[in-house]
């Protein structure tokens, strides 16, 4: 099979059973770290506070034991079934090779250099940019029309967001546009 | 203010060409949103939001409005012509509508579906009008704890039925209420989560959340698999619904368009399960029951009413508690908070003229609905051939510009970004999305709620239980719980 293909039917895809599996045990490891770490570090709660239920640090608690608990309801529901049906959505949902996930990476890539070339090469040009890489990315059968269309989207939209709405939009420290 | 004050109040703000004109808008956008599968009326309601920021409130509101209602209808035409429900909602409306497509009577299912979807959300608008005034003056009662009960009572209900598993639903709901907890503490003002960055102490921005939570996990499934929406367009045909066709169906109409407001009252609910609920009753108790599923056009009819009942019905809870009763109106309350608005009981005295004005607005976008789905119905080829692979791009592009455009900050653009791969992988672990966002957005008023109830009560808890309106809706959430969890032991497969 070439990679990037898709398997159907493919004994490769998630269990209902180890996907609770998993997101309970996530819950669960989510809940700890924000009990033992997350809260007590990063929750200021003034030293003169008499009552636990009214201090800022009480709410983040409750939710933390919550998702503990919906986590530990979770793992119950997996351990304490002998199911394990296979759901055809991921059977179609996951593919075989590699070309899926170089595209995910890719996409995260494109979103990072977004970030990062907003405020130096200005919104319209990133945006630009970030348009053609996308459409290559997704395998475009229009490849001129995704040129054309990288260059005029990002000018009407700055064109109604500078000019109709009244937003600064970036300009970048290269080429400014009136 | 007399009824007719009230009208006439309503009439000055929106009795103007560009109010109608915004609407008209907002039902093409919504209906070509609707039609592209993958796009959803979720995700066109979202692109739409940053475009109201400059406009009268009235005028934005009504324009997300029109995209709501214009994107359940479109959701009907792939539905029908190329078996892909363009939105959750009309999954029902496959059942018949491609069976008649098949046989070369599309048309005749998209003219029923057009005709039914019109008239159930007339009837939904009305009892939005009667129903939503009478129960925000009844709100005017509540107090916190009652506040309390309420939001936990609607974000139980939303976690249950949003999703295949009451667990996952909470799971998710919890979630968004401990991303609500980031930024200053609401009474002392101390610092929650914000790792000293002055970006995150107002919170994160409830729009950057939305639209990386609906909009960019569709641009990220996109890059996992490239050809996922293609398919074949269906011929229109020849055949055209009739009147006999409405009569005919006009019982089961009117029966899917009480299921579609009763179900749509109720915080959390949406139009999916009305549209199911109201196709099953339908075939129950039509005498052509075994024709249903093979292409009987009082299914599609049933399943359009049930899912457009909805649509009016939703804004109950929305402007009369200011607890949204689904995804589209917790993104529309978004645009109520951009212009300073908050909708809830307080809202029918202090800014009256703008709720008479939207019940105006919204008993005409029944007639704009049936003007727009006629030339909707024949130009969908051309919806359909828009390419998905340039779509998402210029989605992409205008989630970033849009989400700038509330604070001017690239910072939201980042946040948007991130809860975009959430939302994606909360979509490939099946954890619905909807009870995330409705908690992020409840989250400070249940908190807040909670805390004003133990100041009043010097942490006395049981001030929580404290009359018959609180014992109401905690009754409520308890049914609600062992309702759902006895269906989910019942039915064992697929496991909760």
């Amino acid at each position: 099979m070439r990679p990037g293909a898709f398997s159907i039917g493919a004994p490769i895809s998630m269990t209902t059973k180890s996907l609770h599996l998993r997101i309970g045990i996530a819950a669960i490891l989510g809940a700890a770290f924000l009990a033992a770490v997350a809260i007590p570090n990063y929750v200021s709660s003034p030293s003169n506070v008499g009552n636990i239920i009214l201090s800022p640090v009480f709410w983040p608690y409750v939710l933390a034991g919550l998702t503990g608990i919906v986590g530990f309801g979770l793992v119950l529901t997996a351990v304490f079934s002998d199911l394990t049906v296979f759901d055809p959505r991921d059977e179609i949902a996951i593919p075989v090779g590699h070309a899926p996930w170089l595209r995910l990476a890719a996409l995260a890539v494109i979103m990072g250099l977004v970030m990062v070339g907003l405020p130096r090469l200005g919104m319209v040009w990133t945006c630009m940019l970030a348009f053609v890489a996308c459409a290559f990315l997704f395998r475009t059968r229009h490849p001129i029309a995704a040129l054309v269309c990288a260059v005029v989207v990002p000018l009407l939209l700055y064109a109604f967001f500078a000019h109709v709405a009244g937003v600064a939009i970036p300009q970048g420290n290269f080429v400014r546009l009136p | 203010m007399s009824l007719m004050d009230s009208l006439a109040a309503g009439f000055a703000l929106v009795g103007n060409v560009e109010a109608f004109f915004m609407l008209f808008c907002g039902l093409v956008i919504g209906v070509i949103g609707g039609a592209i599968p993958g796009l959803s009326a979720t995700m066109a309601v979202a692109l739409t939001l940053p475009f109201t920021f400059s406009m009268a409130p009235i005028n934005g509101i009504l324009l997300l409005l029109g995209v709501y209602k214009g994107g359940i209808f479109g959701g009907s035409i792939p539905a029908i012509l190329i078996k892909t429900p363009g939105t959750p909602a009309s999954s029902a409306t496959i059942l018949d509508g491609y069976p008649m497509a098949e046989r070369g009577e599309a048309g005749r299912a998209l003219g029923m579906a057009l005709y039914a979807s019109c008239t159930a959300d007339a009837v939904s608008n009305l009892a939005l009008i009667l129903f939503a005034g009478w129960l925000a003056s009844f709100a005017l009662n509540f107090g916190p704890p009652e506040f309390f009960a309420l939001i936990l009572f609607s974000l139980t209900i939303i976690a249950g039925v949003s999703g295949e598993s009451l667990l996952r639903g909470a799971l998710s709901a919890l979630a968004g209420l401990l991303l609500a907890t980031i930024g200053l503490d609401l009474v002392y003002g101390t610092n929650r989560f914000t790792f000293g960055d002055p970006n995150m102490m107002g919170g994160l921005n409830f729009i950057a959340v939305l639209i990386g939570l609906f909009a960019i996990p569709e641009i990220i499934a996109m890059a996992w698999n490239p050809v996922a929406h293609l398919g074949k367009t269906r011929a229109l045909g020849k055949s055209k619904v009739t009147l006999a066709d409405y009569i005919g169906s006009f019982k089961s109409i009117l029966r899917g368009s009480m299921i579609g407001v009763f179900l749509g009252s109720i915080p959390g609910i949406g139009a999916a399960p009305s549209a199911f609920l109201s196709y099953s009753e339908a075939r129950r108790t039509s005498k052509n029951k075994d024709n249903f599923g093979k292409g009987e056009i009082e299914g599609v009819a049933a399943s359009e009413a049930g899912n457009n009942g909805v649509a009016g019905a939703t804004l109950i809870p929305l402007l009369a508690l200011g607890v949204p009763g689904d995804v589209i109106t917790a993104i529309i309350i978004g645009a109520f908070m951009v212009h300073g608005l908050q909708p809830g009981p307080m809202m029918f005295i202090l800014n009256v003229d703008i709720i008479y004005g939207l019940f105006i607005g919204l008993i005409v976008s029944s007639v704009f609905l049936l003007i727009v789905g006629s030339v909707a119905i024949r130009g969908f080829r051309f919806v359909a051939d828009v390419p998905k692979r340039l779509l998402m791009p210029a989605v992409l592009v205008l989630c970033i510009y849009g989400v700038f455009a509330v604070n001017n900050n690239i910072f939201d653009v980042g946040v948007m970004f991130a809860m975009g791969w959430v939302g994606y992988l909360m979509m490939r672990h099946r954890i619905p999305a909807a009870p995330f966002l409705i908690a992020f957005i409840l989250g400070p008023l249940l908190e807040d709620n909670f805390r004003q109830s133990m100041l009043m009560s010097g942490s006395d808890p049981s001030i929580l239980m404290r009359g018959p309106i609180t014992w109401f809706f905690w009754t409520l959430t308890f049914i609600t719980v062992f309702a759902i969890t006895r269906s989910t032991l019942r039915k064992r497969v697929p496991l909760s």
